[in-house]
């Protein structure tokens, strides 16, 4: 409340006052003392809207109109009767009661004004920030509502909550969105791969006969000309490879749990290196697998794994070198390595991610390696590579038990 | 032409001629089928001696076909596959096929195949020779009335159960046999899941009679499948 406005609030209240002594002078005669003082209330009330000070001096002016004007002796502020001084007394409390309840009722009226005010801008934020559909947008609105209601700290603080949420908000969307539309591109690359690997694997099979009838029918071939079908049977062959790895990293990507039981890992072992035995053709091959020690693992896969590493380390290291197989047990996992005296490895950790090849110019997807990663993480294990004492790399695979070692089978010897 | 009759089950052509051209230049006859209503007909009319089967054909299931021949053939079923069709090859083995080929293959190996199911046909249905209780494969000459196994002229030692193992292995030398049917024919039918056990046992096996157990040479395992005893 401004200063002209105040003085006029306290001129309200002497007017008023002015106004109910004028009518009681010119009731006089016609109504009694306390009719006469009775008109000093509206007087008050009115001044009191003015805010508690008006109403003050209007019951103070009163109480002194009154004496002045009609209490005998008149036109002297001197009392007769005693009893005047409770009409006073109440007059005055009347008044200053009066007063203060008006003036309290407007504090609350403009208190929630201001709240009022308040809630629309919050509301008017509000549906400015749900409608954004970015980070920016809500900043924007934020910074264009907060101008509005600047002071009110209340509500500054209320806009940065809100826009804190609207940006939460629209985070999480984003991220749902991205999550749909990774798995759905992971879908279609699935399908893809493996309808692709299958209507690949139907030519090649066809291919690999062919050049093996081709090659059984050739008594009297010439040498070039065995060799050439023995490099379309082994290529074919090597195809066929590459279209199983993609395949396992689509089932292993997907998410299909291994199916896990309980296999000696000598076993996979020797499968994977009879199935390479070309491959590894003259090579030392140095197996280490304590008495029966088992893995739970899903064996297919494992040999997938295996079949991978041993491959690899085929591929990238010198013909002739050794490569040593090696399995140790921990108390609650299995560890299987795979040591070569290969140039080592320069990539680290990358090495396992997709389509990255050795140095080597050997050739390959770069996808073995990958497989072989997800395929021991589909394990809930792991695989890392380090350079080998001595020269060259050691892969290590492991892979936790998942359900306690099953007791060792007795043996049925009599 | 004089050789035995294999009837062809293959709805890819490229394929189904290879298996022909392949069979034909080794001396057997063959007949061909690219759809399952084909099979059929062609099975009941020329009474092949052993089946070459595509489990996945156009018309349907190849192993309705298996199950149906089964009802009244003997003849050797070897099924076609693929290498991560594990599961399928199971089936079809539990179901009555003989043996199966894993796509990509070569003329020796579908050669290897079909004369080790023809073999195991013929021996079938001529006691005599199955009563003979001496098996001799690659060095190994197993002696199933005393229950003695002999590895390159030295006596090995092994446990009832581990006998009974390449005992079962050897009757069916060349041909896989599956986890269950292992389990089946050497603990009994409660225990066909336990296939630990199985593999536990072949490991023990395998230390006693491999020269390295490691890279066996006769005790071969045949991944997610089960195991085959080699015979060449």
């Amino acid at each position: 409340m401004n200063g002209s406005s105040r003085l006029r609030s306290y001129a309200i209240a002497a007017l008023g006052v002015a106004l109910a002594t004028l009518a009681g002078e010119l009731a006089d005669g016609r109504v009694t003392l306390a009719d006469q003082a009775m008109l000093y209330l509206p007087a008050i009330l009115v001044a009191a809207l003015g805010g508690r000070g008006p109403s003050l001096v209007a019951a103070a002016l009163s109480v002194a109109a009154f004496d002045f004007f009609f209490v005998p002796p008149r036109l002297t502020f001197a009392v007769n009767d005693a009893r005047s001084l409770i009409t006073f007394a109440v007059m005055f409390g009347v008044g200053t009661a009066i007063g203060s309840l008006v003036a309290r009722l407007r504090t609350a009226e403009a208190a929630s004004r201001e709240r009022e005010r308040r809630t629309a801008a919050l509301l008017a934020f509000t549906r400015d920030a749900a409608a954004a559909s970015e980070v920016g947008e809500v900043l924007d609105a934020a910074r264009r509502h907060v101008t509005e209601l600047r002071d009110d700290q209340a509500f500054v603080d209320a806009v940065g909550h809100q826009a804190a949420v609207a940006v939460g908000r629209l985070e999480l969307a984003s991220a749902a969105r991205e999550a749909a539309l990774r798995a759905k591109a992971e879908e279609l690359r699935s399908t893809l791969l493996s309808s692709v690997s299958h209507d690949l694997r139907t030519p090649l099979a066809a291919i690999t006969g062919m050049a093996t009838s081709l090659r059984d029918l050739a008594g009297d071939r010439s040498a070039e000309e065995r060799e050439a079908l023995d490099t379309i049977v082994e290529e074919a062959q090597r195809l066929s490879r590459i279209l199983t790895n993609l395949l396992s990293i689509t089932k292993v990507e997907s998410g299909a749990e291994p199916r896990r039981e309980w296999v000696p890992l000598e076993e996979i072992i020797g499968s994977a290196l009879t199935r390479l035995e070309r491959e590894l053709g003259g090579r030392e091959i140095g197996v280490d697998v304590p008495d029966g020690a088992l893995a739970h693992v899903d064996p297919i896969l494992v040999e997938q794994l295996l079949l991978n590493l041993l491959e690899n380390a085929a591929k990238h290291t010198p013909p002739g070198t050794s490569i040593d197989v090696r399995v140790s047990r921990q108390p609650d996992r299995a560890v299987l390595e795979i040591a070569d005296r290969g140039p080592g490895v320069t990539a680290g950790a990358r090495v396992f991610d997709k389509f990255v090849r050795g140095k080597t110019s050997a050739p390959g997807a770069g996808l073995g390696l990958a497989v072989c990663r997800g395929i021991a993480v589909a394990h809930h294990g792991g695989i890392d590579v380090a350079a080998r004492d001595g020269g060259g790399a050691t892969f290590a695979v492991w892979f936790p038990d998942e359900e306690p070692l099953p007791e060792p089978i007795e043996s049925d010897a009599p | 032409m004089t050789g035995e009759l294999i009837l062809v089950v293959e709805d890819e052509a490229p394929m189904r001629r290879f298996l022909c051209t392949a069979l034909a230049s080794h001396g057997f006859r063959v007949a061909e089928a690219g759809t399952l209503a084909q099979a059929e007909r062609a099975a009941t009319e020329h009474r092949p001696a052993a089946v070459l089967l595509d489990l996945g054909m156009p018309d349907g299931d190849g192993l309705d076909l298996l199950r149906r021949l089964r009802e009244w053939s003997t003849a050797p079923v070897i099924v076609l596959s693929a290498r991560d069709r594990e599961d399928d090859k199971v089936v079809a083995l539990d179901a009555g096929a003989d043996d199966y080929l894993t796509k990509p293959f070569g003329t020796s190996e579908l050669l290897a195949r079909i004369r080790v199911a023809l073999r195991h046909a013929r021996e079938h249905g001529r006691p005599s020779e199955a009563d003979d209780p001496i098996l001799a494969v690659g060095p190994m000459r197993i002696d199933q009335a005393r229950h003695e196994v002999i590895v390159d002229g030295e006596l090995v030692h092994l446990t009832p159960i581990e006998f009974r193992l390449l005992a079962l292995l050897a009757r069916h030398a060349g041909k896989v046999l599956t986890h269950r049917q292992l389990l089946h024919d050497v603990w009994g039918p409660r225990d066909t899941h336990q296939t630990h056990y199985l593999r536990v046992h072949m490991a023990a096996l395998r230390r006693k009679v491999e020269a390295d157990p490691a890279r066996p040479r006769w005790l071969m395992t045949e991944a997610g499948v089960g195991y085959r005893l080699k015979d060449e």
